[in-house]
């Protein structure tokens, strides 16, 4: 059967080349504008190095104190983490880092930015980096303040020319940093883990930020299994409603242990900062309508030309109705027809999808971006092709299906 | 005759409905686009009251201040921390590529910004763009000032404080009226919990009014200023977040390192990073550029694909109805009669979907979400957009019976009553 509606698809789309054209493109399109916001979420958000253990991890990536009046939304400081969020139950490693800072070495006339990330030595542990040249640096490089930096490969490209980097110094905001390790870069739109050079917290300017309870600051802890992550999040939660807020202005702080999408969520305007529940359904719940409205048009447009198709074709549904086919199997060849149409165009999407991820790639939009259509992102594509197929296709078969047969055989309704 | 192609158009519901619905949301995406161009084009035309050419803006990073400290202890700190910034400013003037440098909290392009408002006397309450400056910020930016003088040293230790207001700020505070040397009408607020050690806030005076400083640059939406005076050797007024410095035509890059090392040798835990005026200005630009951009290819896109969907349906439609066109033809109307029929039943249909997308759009603004927009765009833009989107749509409509129309009009009547 089905592939009797594989080759009545294939005559009818060949006959009318036009129509076939327009609902292509319309479809292709449509398709390459989600799958391009789908493989950029994916890259931002889906498990990959240096983050591959992200089913295990949590982290505090903003923080928000408040009291009559008054609100401080920020990242959270040092000192929370370091006297709260230590022997968390359920935790196998927890790293304290530092947001990034812009700094600027200057090789003779050139000046070149990188993002410092000033970590503990945990992070090493945590965040699976692959190594090309050297190791991490030390428990002991930390607690000793070593200048020693940890650099991409990127930054060994800009700070020395690609040469091998091992054990050559660079000056970077004033401060000079012997190089004891070269990692593999990391996209800008990994907020987490990203960074140019990485240095011990400890090389700090001042240490100030050790008495802080906010501003500056992430952690990320590493759980031993999945099931723990409630667990280290409840604790934590509980464990902040006991902390000494500074002055009288703040009687409040939320900081919760949570995924990067729900910490993205939380951030947004839909998001509620002072709630420490996950925040992300409300995040998805307004992508989902985006999505929908960005959709309608499209739909509108293929559900027209669909029908058009069909009046076209009026005489051969009206041959079948009246030698008995029933209403069902007539809806079933259309909405067929419409899917294996939508996944030609998916299929058509997902080429130029490539080439247009490849671009931005090029472009340098995000810094490091490898984007690409994996399997994964193929899958959103196919499943994607097949949702806006079923989608655009039932009104106009359950049209053509109502078709009156003396009407249809004529050529078309009267209306 | 608009009567009658009512009628025939009702004859076609559903299909036109759906056709109706397609225009409708076309009109809908070209509206955004419109709305946002036409906005961004307006706000570029008003002057931004300031000139970046060879100024440096230097991010200065320093250690924070300890929450929890008493007040007294942190105005001590910041008293230490402003004498190292006037040495600063001192280092930087003494380096021969340096023309001006001066301190201030926010600059052209950079992201931070400082709001604040005041309650007047009269009741009604005025938020604006806030900034301190030293008294070098205003030439080292070239500002032109419309009315007035910029601070200078014969304001020290003046009982009021002075501020820079711009345009727009001193018309709502005064109306037509001089403001130079009038003082802001500020109502204290009773609620403000102030420190006893503070002194009371001193009264604003103006004495001068600037075009303007639209600091997120060209595309952003104008707004009022107030510019206060900030003098680092008396007491009170924090420490300002930036260095200016304004170099003499022909400096390099060069200069960068040992501008750092210079600062860096007389506050050693501060940090530095300078970015030119030109790299800023042109990420900010971006910032607002590359969405618009985005939603205009998409929205370009979306447009191709509703054209060619609108031309094969109505082509399609145009193919079943030819023995209806026939019968005209039979009867007497000419080709171009013909022709006009089929555009005409266009045009009706996109008035349709016209006056829904109006009903649409002019409910936006009263809704309670959309405040926020009300104050960015300005109802003439906004009526503006309404009306250049639906010029555009109607082209597009009548651009897609085009080749329709003109094979209905052309096919001989005696087919056209053949045809099956």
């Amino acid at each position: 059967m089905l592939s009797h509606y594989l080759t009545m698809t294939l005559a009818v789309l060949k006959r009318r080349p036009f129509y076939t054209a327009i609902s292509l493109f319309g479809i292709s399109f449509t398709l390459l504008v989600l799958m391009v916001i789908t493989a950029i979420a994916d890259h931002a958000l889906a498990p990959m190095a240096p983050e591959s253990r992200q089913d295990r991890m949590l982290g505090v990536h903003s923080a928000t104190m408040w009291g009559e009046g008054n609100q401080w939304n920020s990242d959270a400081g040092y000192l929370l983490f370091d006297r709260y969020a230590r022997q968390l139950p359920g935790v196998e490693t927890l790293t304290i880092f530092a947001s990034y800072q812009t700094v600027t070495t200057y090789l003779g006339d050139q000046r070149v930015s990188s993002a410092l990330k000033r970590t503990d030595a945990a992070f090493w542990r945590v965040f699976d980096f692959t190594f090309l040249e050297g190791g991490p640096y030390t428990e002991a490089d930390v607690t000793e303040a070593r200048f020693v930096a940890v650099i991409t490969s990127a930054s060994r490209e800009r700070l020395f020319a690609g040469q091998p980097a091992l054990g050559k110094t660079f000056e970077a905001d004033g401060q000079s940093f012997r190089v004891v390790g070269v990692v593999d870069n990391v996209p800008d739109i990994r907020m987490t883990p990203f960074g140019d050079v990485f240095a011990p917290i400890t090389t700090a300017k001042t240490d100030a930020y050790k008495r802080e309870i906010m501003g500056g600051f992430h952690a990320v802890v590493l759980a031993r299994t999945t099931d723990d992550l409630p667990i280290i999040r409840e604790e934590f939660n509980a464990r902040l409603t006991k902390v000494e807020l500074p002055g009288k202005d703040f009687t409040s702080l939320v900081a919760p242990f949570e995924t990067a999408y729900d910490s993205l969520a939380r951030e947004s305007p839909f998001g509620d900062r002072k709630d420490p529940a996950r925040q992300g359904a409300k995040l998805t719940l307004f992508l989902v309508i985006a999505a929908l409205l960005f959709v309608t048009l499209p739909t509108v447009n293929l559900v027209n030309v669909n029908i058009s198709r069909i009046l076209e074709r009026a005489s051969e549904i009206g041959v079948r109705k009246a030698f008995g086919a029933p209403t069902r199997s007539l809806i079933a060849q259309f909405v067929v027809e419409n899917v294996i149409l939508t996944l030609a165009g998916g299929a058509i999407g997902l080429v130029l999808s490539a080439l247009v991820l490849q671009a931005i790639n090029q472009s340098g939009m995000f810094a490091h971006s490898t984007l690409a259509v994996n399997p994964r992102v193929f899958g959103y594509g196919v499943v994607l092709a097949i949702a806006f197929g079923l989608f655009s296709g039932v009104y106009p078969a359950w049209r053509m299906a109502r078709l009156h047969p003396v009407e249809a055989l004529k050529g078309g309704p009267a209306r | 005759m608009t009567r009658h192609l009512v009628r025939l158009i009702w004859n076609r519901k559903r299909q036109n409905l759906l056709l109706t619905i397609e225009i409708l949301c076309a009109f809908l995406v070209v509206f955004v686009v419109v709305l946002f161009g036409l906005t961004f084009a307006t706000n570029a035309r008003a002057p931004l009251g300031f000139e970046t050419e060879r100024v440096w803006t230097i991010d200065v990073g320093r250690p924070r201040a300890l929450p929890g400290a008493d007040a007294a202890a942190n105005e001590a700190n910041a008293a230490r921390e402003r004498e190292i910034f006037t040495r600063l400013l001192a280092a930087a003037r003494e380096l021969p590529q340096i023309e001006l440098a001066a301190g201030t909290f926010t600059a052209p392009y950079v992201n931070a910004t400082w709001g604040s408002g005041v309650t007047l006397t009269d009741g009604r309450k005025l938020d604006f763009l806030y900034n301190r400056v030293t008294d070098d910020v205003v030439p080292l930016l070239s500002m032109p000032l419309v009315a007035g003088r910029n601070f200078g040293r014969q304001d020290d230790g003046a009982g009021t404080m002075p501020v820079l207001i711009n345009r727009a700020l001193a018309s709502a505070l005064f109306g037509d009226g001089n403001p130079i040397g009038q003082v802001i009408p500020e109502k204290p607020d009773p609620k403000e919990r102030r420190d006893p050690s503070e002194p009371a806030p001193r009264q604003k005076r103006v004495v001068g009014v600037m075009q303007d400083f639209r600091q997120h640059g060209p595309y952003s939406v104008p707004g009022m200023v107030m510019f206060e005076r900030l003098q680092l050797d008396a007491a009170h007024g924090g420490v300002p977040d930036r260095l200016l410095v304004r170099v003499r035509p022909g400096t390099t890059v060069a200069l960068e390192p040992i501008l750092v090392r210079r600062l860096q040798r007389e506050a050693a835990d501060w940090s530095f990073g300078i970015s030119t005026m030109d790299h800023l200005r042109e990420r900010k630009e971006n910032d607002y550029l590359m969405p618009l951009t985005v939603l205009a290819v998409i929205a370009g896109f979306l447009l191709l694909m509703v054209t060619l969907g609108l031309t094969g349906v109505v082509w399609q439609s145009v193919t079943v109805r030819l023995r209806e066109f026939g019968l005209r033809r039979a009867a007497g109307a000419s080709g171009a009669s013909v022709r006009r029929q089929v555009f005409a039943e266009m045009a009706v249909m996109t008035t349709f979907a016209l006056l829904a997308g109006g009903l649409i759009v002019g409910q936006v603004p009263f809704l309670p979400l959309s405040r926020e927009m009300v104050s960015v765009v300005a109802p003439g833009i906004y009526v503006g957009a309404v009306a250049l989107s639906a010029a555009a749509i109607y082209c597009l409509t009548l651009a897609c019976g085009w080749y329709p129309s003109r094979l209905a009009a052309r096919i001989p009547p005696a087919d056209a009553l053949r045809y099956e």
